[in-house]
């Protein structure tokens, strides 16, 4: 609706849309899981992103992805229950 | 003691006076009063251009007077200066004459105002009379007797008889196909049913709308079907708008305003044409978005506060009243209304931009079954936020305040701290208005009666206010500007994240957060905190009224097909005091047909009854045992055709279409029969055989629909489990699932389309394999 920039949000599946050819050349059905997590990952932040409102894309995929990770790392740090795969 | 109310004023159709509608108090009697009035439009530019301008429009015969008047014409000035104001000898000049001034200053030489001001919207503002207005009257005056936003909740609304009326065609039902111009068989004005042949039905509806003598005329319909059917028969037998007319004087035949269809906010609409009627109101629920919800005392208020006609108001969107307020507080501060808004978006840097063009806070809500959840709302939370802020299209960046401490977070955008804003002046009597209404309605020593007014009239404030902060972001509106949104926006978030460690410190873990609702379960099972006293101690803490909606039962958020996470807005649940809350699913959309409205409610009801998310999972197996009997009887082929019907708005006109589906197979199957469908309307249709090519098999639209037709059974059961399993999704249940338990194959391929050219096809195909 007449908007300049694209919100975060679009952005974001602008940039997973392009890395779907990454994904395609992978050849392990492991690796291909992995990489959708990796996705799903980067989807699950978005409203802490948006909040951040960085000019770097990639600054705020990168921290989505990583702290995902994080929170998935078994006894990540002390204190941090392990999560259940979902 | 009031002689009586004013109803509505129109123009007269001399273009000279306006006419009051008076009603009498006495004997309940709704007369005309003409009184002269013509208002002026300002020119500011140049003083020589100017001069030279009132020179020209002395000669002009389309001008009465062009004057020099000293105004303050706009938001942004700061001193009073001369301008040129212009009266056209005809109201209906006004326009006409506005372009040919701008045409003179090449269109951009002068800046002109109040041009598009209807003058009965003038007339009410500089006459402090507004629509129900109870008033008294001398032989030359009319005043009212109390001020429009006087909020005594005590005083009896202005009295309006309401009359249902309709037309049925001799030989046609009403919602099916008519061909031509059949003659109109009988007319329905409230209780009386006037029947007979055309020419001596027509004047018998006149003088049974002078006996019966109705405020309002209410048709459901009216103005694409009873109204300019009813006008077109009357041309066919020799009448005129001099002898036949609906309203309390004559008045044109033509359409006020044409059908027309638009996009907004990525939906194409359709709105019909309005044949609104002089000193009767027409209102159409079909053409009524707000009426449904606020229903007429909802609707009377907003034409008070905005000084619109509640015709206009019934068809228009609460955005054009709340415009309309901002109009009348803007005139009565002494400023006037730019014609063509001229007010560019500021200059910004990419990095600026990508900071500042921002939505609230969406978070992603964990799919599943939840309960012990505690919902909590801010009510009305952005119009708050512009009134405590000070966020209005002049007070941002304002000149006085280069060190003001209001600066929109993260943006900085400061907003002034000596002048109120024009948008804040509107907004606060609304919220003030909005917040008595409720506290009315809930007051249980009133009347049931009066108890229902002022829950529609919070309705209708709810939908105005809702619509004030869009307004701020919209390029038309007169007085928005999209650096207000921005910074409201900013000020949202700020407070969401300023929630989350506050509550946390309560004893509560988030859930979920959407823009001004916050969704908190106990950070420790079993241990509640105190869910009102924390609404309370925020509502103070951030001086901006945070309301408990109450505790769930339990709560299922849903996720999204593609990938999986949670959908902020798709979700349903039951509060501990049974009420139910649905967003994003089927029931809560319009084209969804009854069968499947139907399995949808009988899985609530028997969710309903789990007390957590334990039990209702325990209910899981009860439902598909449902689902499983829906989908049996779908295949028996003796479902009611009628509930089986789908609705789809159409997304561009009807020869747009490349790609052969259900929707268009039914608008090609209609065009057939000789009716067309606009962008924006909406066809419904039995699907027949979806796998056909033809439009004459693959569905039945619903004006022909016989109620004996075989329907695609196949087609029906794929959508009863998508949408089972939208609902069901997070409790395990799949569509494939669905399908296989019901024996249904995964959709059959379609047949190979074969054009009549290209029959040499078979041969080519055989040569291709070979």
């Amino acid at each position: 609706m007449g908007r300049t920039a694209p919100t975060y949000r679009q952005a974001l599946e602008e940039r997973l849309k392009r890395w779907e050819a990454f994904g395609r050349l992978l050849t392990t059905p492991e690796e291909r899981a992995a990489f959708e997590t990796l996705r799903t990952g980067a989807r699950r932040y978005v409203a802490q992103a948006t909040y951040v409102g960085s000019p770097d894309l990639l600054e705020s995929i990168l921290l989505s992805v990583l702290l995902d990770l994080a929170r998935r790392m078994p006894k990540a740090s002390a204190g941090a229950p392990a999560l259940a795969a979902e | 003691m009031p002689d009586g109310w004013l109803l509505d004023i129109t123009e007269s159709r001399d273009g000279r006076d306006v006419v009051l509608w008076l009603k009498e108090r006495a004997n309940a009697r709704v007369t005309p009063r003409a009184l002269p009035y013509r208002l002026p439009f300002l020119v500011d530019g140049a003083k020589e251009l100017l001069e030279k301008l009132q020179r020209r429009l002395r000669d002009d015969s389309r001008v009465e007077s062009a004057e020099w008047q000293v105004v303050r014409p706009s938001l942004f000035d700061r001193r009073r200066r001369k301008l040129l104001a212009v009266i056209p000898r005809h109201l209906y000049d006004r326009k006409r004459v506005a372009t040919y001034v701008d045409a003179v200053g090449e269109y951009h030489r002068f800046t002109l105002y109040d041009v598009d001001l209807g003058a009965p919207q003038l007339y009410y503002l500089t006459h402090d009379l507004y629509p129900f207005a109870p008033v008294t009257w001398d032989a030359t005056t009319v005043t009212a007797t109390a001020p429009a936003e006087s909020l005594d909740l005590a005083l009896a609304p202005a009295p309006v008889s309401v009359r249902p009326f309709a037309i049925e065609l001799a030989g046609y039902p009403r919602d099916g196909i008519v061909p031509g111009e059949p003659p109109v068989a009988a007319v329905r004005i409230g209780d009386a049913l006037l029947e007979g042949a055309e020419a001596d039905l027509l004047p018998e509806v006149m003088r049974e709308l002078a006996r019966q003598d109705p405020d309002i005329l209410l048709t459901d319909g009216g103005d694409s079907f009873d109204l300019p059917r009813l006008y077109r028969r009357a041309e066919a037998n020799g009448l005129t708008p001099e002898t036949f007319f609906l309203g309390r004087a004559p008045a044109l035949w033509t359409p006020a305003r044409k059908a027309r269809s638009f996009a907004t906010y990525g939906r194409v609409l359709h709105s019909e044409a309005t044949f609104p009627l002089p000193g009767r109101f027409h209102l159409d629920r079909a053409n009524s978005f707000l009426y449904d919800d606020a229903a007429i005392d909802g609707l009377v208020d907003a034409a008070r506060l905005a000084r619109l006609s509640l015709q206009t108001v019934a068809r228009q969107s609460p955005g054009t009243c709340f415009t309309a307020m901002e109009i009348a507080e803007a005139l009565r501060g002494g400023v006037h209304v730019p014609w063509k808004k001229n007010r560019p978006e500021e200059f910004k840097s990419g990095r600026t931009l990508v900071a500042a063009d921002r939505g609230g806070v969406i978070f992603l809500p964990p799919v599943g079954v939840h309960d012990q959840v505690d919902e909590f709302d801010f009510a009305s939370l952005y119009p708050h936020i512009m009134v405590r802020n000070n966020l209005s299209t002049e007070t941002l960046e304002c000149r006085c305040c280069p060190h003001s401490r209001k600066r929109a977070p993260g943006l900085g955008y400061r907003s002034c701290e000596r002048t109120l804003g024009l948008i804040p002046r509107t907004l606060q009597p609304l919220l003030t208005r909005r917040l008595a209404y409720k506290t009315a309605m809930k007051d249980l020593s009133r009347p049931i009666e009066e108890r229902k007014r002022f829950t529609e009239r919070a309705r209708m404030l709810k939908w105005v206010l809702v619509t004030s902060f869009g307004y701020q972001g919209y390029r038309n509106a007169r007085f928005g500007r999209i650096e207000c949104h921005e910074a409201i926006n900013a000020y949202a978030r700020e407070l969401i994240a300023a929630l989350i460690p506050k509550a946390e410190a309560a004893g509560y873990r988030v859930v979920h957060g959407l823009v001004d609702s916050l969704w908190l379960v106990p950070a420790r099972p079993g241990e509640s905190p105190d869910a009102p006293a924390f609404a309370t101690a925020m509502s103070r803490e951030f001086d901006l009224p945070l309301g408990y909606e109450g505790r769930y039962r339990w709560i299922v958020f849903l996720p999204a097909v593609t990938h999986g996470l949670g959908v902020p807005n798709r979700y349903y649940g039951r509060y501990e005091n049974g009420e139910f809350k649905l967003r994003g699913i089927a029931s809560r959309r319009q084209d969804t047909p009854t069968y499947v409205r139907r399995f949808e409610q009988e899985l609530l009801e028997a969710f309903g009854k789990a007390r957590n998310a334990e039990e209702l999972r325990a209910t899981v197996p009860k439902v598909l045992a449902r689902a499983d009997l829906f989908a049996a009887r779908l295949a028996d082929g003796g479902w009611p055709r009628e509930e089986l019907l789908i609705t789809h708005r159409l997304g561009q006109e009807p020869e747009a279409f490349v790609t052969f589906t259900d929707s268009v197979a039914a608008v090609r199957q209609l065009m057939h029969h000789g009716v067309r469908r606009a962008a924006g309307e909406a066809v419904r249709y039995l699907v027949v055989d979806r796998r056909s090519r033809s439009l004459h098999d693959r569905v039945v639209v619903a004006e022909r629909l016989q109620g004996n037709e075989t329907y695609d059974v196949g087609a029906y059961r794929e959508l009863l489990a998508r949408s089972t399993e939208t609902l069901l999704a997070p409790l395990g249940v799949t569509r494939e699932g669905l399908l296989a338990r019901w024996g249904a194959a995964s959709a059959p391929a379609r047949h190979r389309y074969r054009s009549v050219e290209s029959s040499g096809q078979g041969r080519l195909d055989a040569v291709v394999r070979a």
